[in-house]
């Protein structure tokens, strides 16, 4: 795994799954959807499947004497180092926002969504969707792409949407505050697991598809 | 002399055709030329040899042991080019070859030294920038620095140029007298010529010979349906396309 990790990293790896990662600074930014960060860093990920296709990585993989399945689990172990790393970047930030940053202007009478225990519950959200609605189907066919980043953009939309819609509902304003923490990390921790058990299972059925394609 | 690769009634089925009952043996140390039509079924036969495509039946069987169970040990003693084929076209070939090489036991690097010299392949290159026959070359060196003991080769002379086409087939015969075993795919009957030991024949799917290349020769040349490959193989797939077109 370790040898296809490096694979991943220098040969399949676009360089914008790297550079996406600045997207995460979007946690700092006041009066702004900050939730589409995520979405960018997934867009990031995108472009290393595309390179892939356009570069025969699955069929040099494929021959390699590796087992064929974890071809697809080098690729999930990948894409949840950029989503975790991307995780920790946002977190800090989001930690320097809250306890730093907690009273500036710009933040108290910020009409959008601030950066807190749920904004980070939601961005794993949008990584869950990512890996669930486009890597895992990518894997039935290990080339047509289409339609399941359509459904992510879809998907990730509608959460950015509902996540900037709840804290306006009566009685869950304290969702854009640092109020009530111990339900706020109550929230980032089944977030966590809806993210881990959502990756586990996608990779899983990647791989049963991947195993039965003909490519 | 011992089998490196036996298979038998491969078959595998997509809408609209059916290849198999195929059935072959590469022997240690020989060249099998497999031979046919362009969409005769050759690269699906080399594709679920190299279960790239899984079979609807048959076996395969490679140093005596089954593919299915083995595919990583089996995998580090056979060499895949297929063709010109190239892998991410914009690295340099340094880069890829330092990946690949950690994946296999017996990666030599003094071979690859030897070999890139040999072919002339510069490491500062991309995979982009080489010609047709240079990225054969290549692909070819990959295989031998891990000392793949038979290589299978998806018409690696298609699109090269005559002399290319003859330096590879004097590779290929260098690499017998080595001991290493060829499977190559052509549709190029007198690259089987200069180099073939046996020669197995596909038509639309269908096994049409699998032997020794002078047995098969000596069959048709008694039988009148032919002296050399070229005529064998006309008469076997020439249709009549002036009865076809005929109002």
């Amino acid at each position: 795994m370790k040898n296809l990790l490096i694979k991943e990293t220098r040969l399949s790896a676009h360089l914008l799954s790297y550079l996406f990662l600045a997207f995460s600074l979007m946690a700092l930014i006041p009066g702004y959807p900050i939730l589409v960060g995520a979405f960018f860093v997934c867009f990031g990920l995108f472009q290393t499947f595309q390179n892939g296709r356009e570069t025969n990585d699955v069929l040099y993989s494929a021959l390699l004497p590796i087992d064929k399945k974890d071809v697809v689990k080098a690729r999930y172990i990948f894409v949840c180092l950029i989503q975790a790393a991307a995780f920790v970047l946002t977190a800090a930030l989001t930690v320097l926002r809250m306890v730093f940053l907690g009273n500036a202007a710009p933040y108290v009478n910020n009409p959008m969504m601030n950066s807190n225990p749920v904004f980070l519950a939601w961005t794993l959200l949008i990584f869950t969707l990512f890996n669930v609605l486009f890597v895992g189907p990518f894997y039935k066919t290990a080339y047509k792409f289409a339609k399941p980043f359509i459904a992510f953009i879809a998907a990730s939309l509608l959460s950015v949407f509902a996540a900037e819609l709840f804290h306006h509902l009566p009685g869950l304003a304290f969702l854009n505050t640092s109020e009530r923490l111990p339900v706020q990390f109550a929230l980032l921790l089944f977030a966590l697991v809806i993210y881990g058990s959502g990756t586990v299972l996608s990779c899983r059925a990647a791989q049963r598809n991947f195993e039965r394609l003909d490519l | 002399m011992s089998a490196v690769l036996t298979v038998e009634n491969l078959v595998k089925t997509y809408p609209g055709f059916r290849l198999g009952p195929v059935s072959f043996t590469v022997e240690a140390g020989s060249i099998m030329g497999f031979i046919g039509r362009n969409g005769a079924g050759k690269s699906t036969t080399l594709k679920s040899i190299l279960n790239l495509v899984h079979p609807d039946g048959g076996s395969i069987r490679y140093f005596g042991q089954a593919l299915s169970g083995n595919e990583r040990a089996i995998k580090q003693r056979v060499g895949f080019a297929g063709g010109a084929v190239d892998y991410y076209p914009r690295k340099p070939i340094a880069e890829i070859i330092d990946v690949t090489r950690r994946f296999y036991e017996n990666w030599d690097d003094g071979a690859w030294e030897k070999y890139a010299a040999a072919f002339s392949i510069d490491p500062r290159k991309t995979p982009r920038e080489l010609s047709e026959g240079m990225k054969v070359k290549l692909n070819l060196t990959i295989a031998l620095s891990h000392r793949a003991e038979l290589l299978i080769l998806d018409e690696p002379t298609s699109g090269l140029d005559p002399v290319s086409r003859e330096e590879l087939l004097e590779i290929f015969l260098a690499l017998k007298e080595k001991g290493a075993a060829i499977l190559f795919s052509t549709h190029i009957t007198s690259d089987l010529d200069k180099c073939a030991d046996h020669i197995t024949y596909i038509k639309k799917g269908e096994l049409v010979a699998s032997e020794s290349m002078e047995a098969f020769l000596s069959r048709h040349r008694k039988s009148g349906e032919g002296r050399d490959l070229e005529e064998i193989m006309l008469r076997y797939e020439k249709e009549d396309f002036r009865e076809k077109f005929a109002d």
